[in-house]
């Protein structure tokens, strides 16, 4: 195919992801060193009372020939970095585009803290997936074929529902009065899951596990039937007992498919959102995609949600260099 | 020998049978509260049973409008699917077909940016539509979604068309067709199992989405989840339930999906692992 035919029929689609990811994300850099606000004036007023005539000194927007206010921006280079990073200690001289300089101390601005808990998260779920997913697709496997359809279709439930649902459906069987405190206090254990940080925490990464695991078991099981069967049997008479099996037959053979789960869960789980913004509201933790997403619609300043967004940016890279490096490796050897 | 085999067989099917009741309880137990009252709903002692009440439904369909995010949703969806698979049907092609070093480089970086968190680009995007006066539109939340979709769209599409012989495309070719026709009159007639598959997982991101237009568009134009979310700041126990009767009815069409089209979802989700 030449290339200018090629270049004809990805032209659309080169086109939408240039325009709506490469470019938006090119002004996210841009934005996040810049500040843009209503420029503000300070004037004397004569102000007239029943009680006398004064006069006030008070501060008003500038207003441009078209009678409405000037916005001026300008570079303020790494000062939203360093708020959103909370190493601001010399206080804030330059005027929130929101005017809320309140919410820059709320705890939920912490970029670290929101980093941390994104990191737990993905190494905490990730051996659980990987785990959970196997030790399915192994039993899965092993039961008789007509039983398998029901297992498949009732494991795909968690793994499609909307992450919101599937999150408020968590909130609600663990929500005070709900069916798993009541359980629990069966056993005496008394627990408000929602009412401090270390319990809602394991919350959402009980929703991601629960949400996850099928993605790992379909994907285990489909590579379970294509273990060759020979090796299989070769193994067994040469008197490998089925552990021994599972470890020097299976399991490098499935290798491949462990590294695909990794990556791909590894890319969905530093982007935890839903269970967040559903599981705690942002109280009590945090995730890298709920700030900027909090910066942006509570605080109204699209250029501090920018900074946020940067390091998330710079944090996903870190993540994903040494896949690419491997990815471009292999792309050499083979040519 | 037999004895422990069938004793291991059972113990198998008690777990997988925990995990069935794990996998389906919180959506099995919010349909079944979704038909009672705050009261019943949530209760100590949890009851088992209570008296059935269609009202959480229709407070939200009928008194909040809630057929107004369920068109919405349609409208996104639907949009965001068909704009999909137009689009990455025309580059996966291509890129299956191309053997050059700029292919790669596009799948690469589609691939990067497929590891982005959406909320990155949110700032631009409310700079960016603000100024163009294109935010609170459904083309520009559609658009936004097909581009985030579009990474893997066209990874799958791709894995897909690379399975169609070369042969059928040079067999039209030499019949006179132009690459535009063999791909419209040969390739694609073969390819829908693959558009299909491809075309789900679309329709799962559009319709599954909160992040996105929750933010891009105001409540009237808000998809069903986006609308949904109102449930969770929401504390006020008629406010709670209408909640839990809008979860179930976003999930009763999610199930009916997994019910018609589980060969197809399972073949995704394989596709690009069993592919590379």
């Amino acid at each position: 195919m030449r290339l200018s035919t090629v270049l004809r029929f990805v032209g659309p689609s080169a086109g939408l992801m240039l325009l709506l990811l490469a470019l938006p994300l090119a002004v996210t850099f841009y934005l996040s060193v810049r500040n843009c606000a209503v420029q503000i004036e300070t004037v004397t007023v004569t102000e007239s009372s029943p009680f006398g005539t004064k006069e006030v000194v008070t501060q008003r927007a500038v207003l441009g020939p078209d009678g409405r206010p000037v916005t001026t921006c300008r570079f303020v280079g790494l000062e939203y970095f360093r708020k959103v990073l909370g190493v601001d200690t010399q206080g804030s001289t330059s005027p929130d585009a929101s005017g809320s300089s309140a919410a820059t101390n709320h705890a939920s601005t912490e970029f670290q803290g929101a980093l941390r808990f994104t990191l737990l998260y993905t190494f905490v779920t990730t051996p659980f997936v990987l785990l959970l997913g196997f030790a399915l697709a192994l039993g899965v496997n092993h039961v008789a074929q007509r039983w398998r359809p029901l297992y498949i279709s009732a494991s795909l439930l968690p793994f499609i529902i909307t992450p919101v649902v599937g999150a408020l459906a968590i909130k609600w069987l663990f929500r005070d009065n709900g069916l798993v405190p009541y359980f629990l206090s069966q056993f005496g254990v008394s627990l408000f899951w929602m009412a401090q940080a270390w319990s809602a925490r394991l919350l959402i990464i009980l929703y991601g596990i629960w949400h996850v695991v099928p993605f790992a078991f379909i994907v285990l099981y489909a590579g379970l039937q294509s273990v060759p069967q020979d090796s299989l049997e070769a193994a067994r008479i040469d008197g490998a007992n089925a552990w021994q099996r599972l470890i020097y037959v299976t399991l490098p053979h499935l290798a491949p498919l462990f590294i695909f789960i990794t990556l791909i869960h590894l890319m969905d789980a530093y982007r935890v959102f839903e269970p967040v913004v559903v599981l705690t509201r942002g109280a009590f933790t945090t995730s890298v995609q709920y700030l900027t997403y909090y910066i942006l619609l509570q605080e109204i300043n699209p250029y501090k949600a920018s900074a946020a967004a940067v390091l998330t940016t710079a944090g996903i890279s870190v993540l994903l260099i040494p896949l690419l490096v491997r990815t471009w490796r292999e792309h050499r050897r083979t040519g | 020998m037999t004895s422990s085999r069938k004793l291991s067989s059972l113990v198998i099917h008690l777990l997988l049978l925990l995990w069935l009741v794990l996998a389906c309880l919180p959506i099995v137990w919010t349909a079944i509260i979704s038909l009672r009252q705050y009261v019943d709903a949530f209760s100590v002692p949890v009851k088992w049973l209570a008296p059935v009440t269609f009202e959480n439904y229709t407070r939200l369909w009928v008194d909040k409008a809630f057929y107004r995010n369920f068109y919405n949703t349609a409208i996104v969806t639907v949009g965001t699917v068909s704009v999909s698979l137009t689009v990455g049907c025309l580059a996966g092609y291509a890129l299956s077909r191309y053997r050059g070093a700029w292919g790669f480089w596009l799948l690469i970086t589609a691939l990067v940016f497929r590891s982005l968190p959406h909320s990155t680009l949110l700032p631009s995007f409310y700079v960016m539509f603000d100024a163009l006066g294109v935010r609170n539109e459904y083309f520009t939340l559609i658009l936004v979604l097909v581009a985030i979709n579009q990474p893997f769209t066209i990874w799958m599409l791709r894995s897909f068309f690379v399975n169609i012989p070369q042969e059928l495309d040079e067999a039209a070719l030499v019949d006179g067709c132009t690459r535009f026709q063999a791909f419209r009159r040969v390739i694609i007639p073969v390819m829908w199992p693959g558009v299909v598959t491809t075309g789900l997982f679309s329709f799962l991101l559009a319709y599954n989405d909160f992040l996105l237009s929750s933010s891009l568009v105001n409540a009237e134009r808000m998809t069903m989840p986006a609308a949904i979310a109102n449930a969770i700041s929401a504390d006020s126990e008629a406010f709670l339930m209408q909640g839990v009767a809008g979860a179930v009815s976003i999930t009763i069409p999610l199930i009916i999906l997994v019910l018609v089209f589980q060969r197809q979802i399972v073949s995704g989700l394989t596709q690009g692992a069993v592919k590379g």
